[in-house]
């Protein structure tokens, strides 16, 4: 019966529960909505890094990575591409030999990192291949070897398709090399800094030109994500003289980023708790002290705190039980149709470019969040109105009786 | 038997001490219909309070069969409200959200009665307040006659030892009152069951069997009809 009244008394005054319930769930929703979308961006940049440069892994020889010397090549390289190419965890790998070049054409000048690549099996490991314009992903040439840059290079060389490229270095003896490279292709992918500082080349051009065999890095792409550190533990222990990095060591930013968002999340849910509590605090009280005279005949007439306190109780678990789901509805489905069809951001290309970003946003919401906000809804649900129940309990009947 | 003995209540607040009771006496049988009477302020809410358990007297003893309810905690006294004593308020006050029969039924539950005797009891008292035909109906679906009438087979329905009534008549029109007292007589004469009102409603005075007048906290006379 305490239930039957408690459900009862949250419709006595339909259009202030409404607007509570509606509230509790908005907030719900607002919440949530911003938990969807910065995850969604974090898992973007994320994945446009890994997809575009980063790789699961990258391997590299120790000393390559301290004195950054040509000949400082993967020593076990051969060794290395059998055992991962065995490997049924590994999607794809590919060997780069990169360079610091100073690149020229007749419109300007600009320095870059020159990445010798094999095409196909870089397009086992990044999207590059697809951001290139004309689709000439370094495959079809005729004299000159390929070369293809980023729009953004382009334009500060006032290059195009076509253009001839010099590109000149240092070899380890201190001899200047220069190449010569015709543009077959303009890429643009989603982090204008990378592009700016990065063009590829074939991987024999480069080795050809440097008259280094071998390569300075081997990217790393596996079937799952969750498998990367494992898998570079395996390779550790296998390859103990090679410097193996996942992609949280490559570009620990994003990592951090992963982090900054729990520690973004946790603070969301607990705005969204507070200003939960506080909405039903105030319903509650309110609904306390415009029915003193009823809860004072109550006890009057024989009920006693504990169930009075409970009715209060349950009024609010109520409130929240309705307001929850829908909230939490709500959110599910607008998670899943925007996580489906993706939120546009195209007035914001250029910006979002410049951070790695895509301009259509994808939310992202992980299950556990329903489950930890359904839970954190209900406890708070219950926390908040004991001030307002234990209002009700200090009610002395006599006094509220006289009050007409 | 309710027996009120050197019963005083002095309401303190640190600025203003008002002596509400002084030093009051009253024994009421088992089976009286009683009216407490006397003007604003002189106390008959306070003695009809004190003897409901629902203040307690500053000095002074109030037993209730052989309860001394003035020594007794406050859940004590909620309980002891519940299983021995009816209430009957002047502005009603049911239960706006539970129907005729739910508010009858309310304080069987407190009890914890079977849904059988329940379902007996509630559909007994409100036939014999005439209000058979309304079981279903909310308060705010009723007159402030039927919704008095529901209280009182309420305030019955937790079999109490008798039954208070602050001023019962007092929003209700004559055809009402006239109504309800009836009932409550009828109930006082087949049932034996004990009615103690405070009222300024002559129409209950001229009802009652005995007429006890307060006045300044002290009863000023106490005549049997």
């Amino acid at each position: 019966m305490i239930v039957k009244i408690a459900f009862k008394n949250i419709w006595r005054n339909k259009l202030r529960s409404w607007v509570v319930i509606i509230a509790i769930a908005l907030g719900i929703f607002g919440g949530l909505a911003v938990i969807s979308t910065a995850t969604g961006l974090s898992k973007m940049r994320q994945n446009n890094a890994i997809r575009t440069y980063v790789s699961h892994l990258q391997l590299h020889d120790s000393a390559y990575l301290k004195y950054g010397r040509l000949d400082d090549t993967i020593n076990q390289q051969a060794d290395i591409i059998t055992y991962l190419e065995k490997s049924k965890k590994v999607k794809g790998i590919s060997p780069r030999l990169k360079v610091e070049s100073f690149i020229q054409s007749a419109g300007g000048t600009s320095g870059v990192i020159l990445n010798g690549i094999d095409p196909e099996k870089e397009r086992q490991v990044t999207d590059l291949a697809e951001q290139c314009i004309a689709g000439n992903f370094l495959e079809r040439y005729k004299q000159k070897p390929p070369i293809i840059i980023s729009q953004k290079l382009a334009t500060k060389l006032n290059a195009r398709v076509k253009t001839t490229i010099q590109c000149s270095f240092t070899n380890n003896m201190g001899v200047p090399i220069t190449g010569i490279f015709k543009v077959v292709d303009i890429f643009s992918t989603s982090n204008s800094m990378y592009d700016e500082l990065n063009a590829f080349v074939r991987l024999e051009d480069l080795q050809h030109l440097t008259s280094i065999q071998g390569s300075h890095e081997i990217a790393v792409v596996l079937h799952e994500e969750k498998e990367v550190e494992q898998f570079r533990e395996e390779l550790i222990s296998k390859f103990p003289n090679q410097h193996i990095a996942s992609w949280r060591g490559i570009a620990p930013d994003l990592g951090y980023a992963d982090k900054m968002m729990d520690l973004v999340m946790t603070l969301f849910l607990i705005i969204i708790m507070l200003a939960l509590a506080f909405g039903i605090v105030n319903t509650m009280l309110m609904a306390v002290l415009e029915r003193k005279k009823e809860l004072g005949m109550l006890i009057s007439v024989g009920m006693n705190k504990r169930k009075v306190f409970w009715m209060i109780i349950w009024e609010s678990i109520f409130l929240a039980l309705i307001a929850g789901p829908l909230g939490i509805f709500s959110t599910y489905l607008a998670v899943n149709f925007f996580g489906r069809v993706g939120i546009d951001l195209s007035f914001a290309a250029q910006g979002l470019r410049s951070i790695g970003l895509e301009s259509t946003l994808f939310p992202i919401l992980d299950d556990k969040y329903y489950v930890i906000i359904s839970i954190l809804v209900i406890i708070t649900a219950i926390l908040s109105c004991i001030y307002p129940a234990l209002k009700a309990l200090k009610l002395n009947p006599a006094e509220t009786l006289r009050t007409a | 038997m309710i027996k009120v003995t050197h019963v005083t209540k002095t309401y303190d607040d640190g600025k203003v001490r008002v002596e509400a009771l002084r030093g009051i006496n009253v024994e009421i049988k088992n089976g009286e219909f009683t009216a407490i009477v006397g003007p604003s302020g002189s106390g008959k809410t306070t003695l009809l309070n004190i003897i409901g358990g629902l203040d307690t007297p500053t000095e002074g003893n109030v037993i209730i069969g052989e309860t001394n309810i003035a020594h007794l905690s406050e859940n004590q006294l909620i309980d002891f409200r519940l299983n021995h004593i009816g209430f009957v308020f002047q502005s009603y006050n049911l239960i706006p959200v539970l129907t005729a029969k739910e508010n009858v039924e309310f304080l069987m539950l407190l009890q914890n009665k079977s849904e059988a005797e329940r379902d007996e009891r509630t559909t007994k008292l409100l036939k014999a307040v005439g209000l058979e035909d309304q079981i279903n109906k909310k308060p705010n679906e009723m007159s402030g006659g039927q919704q008095q009438r529901v209280a009182v087979a309420r305030a019955l329905a937790s079999k109490p030892d008798f039954i208070l009534a602050d001023e019962p008549t007092a929003n209700l029109d004559s055809a009402s009152t006239a109504n309800l007292l009836d009932i409550m007589y009828r109930l006082n004469q087949e049932e034996n069951m004990t009615f103690v009102f405070s009222t300024h409603d002559q129409r209950v005075i001229d009802r009652a069997k005995r007429v006890i007048t307060v006045e300044d906290g002290k009863i000023l006379s106490d005549i049997y009809a």
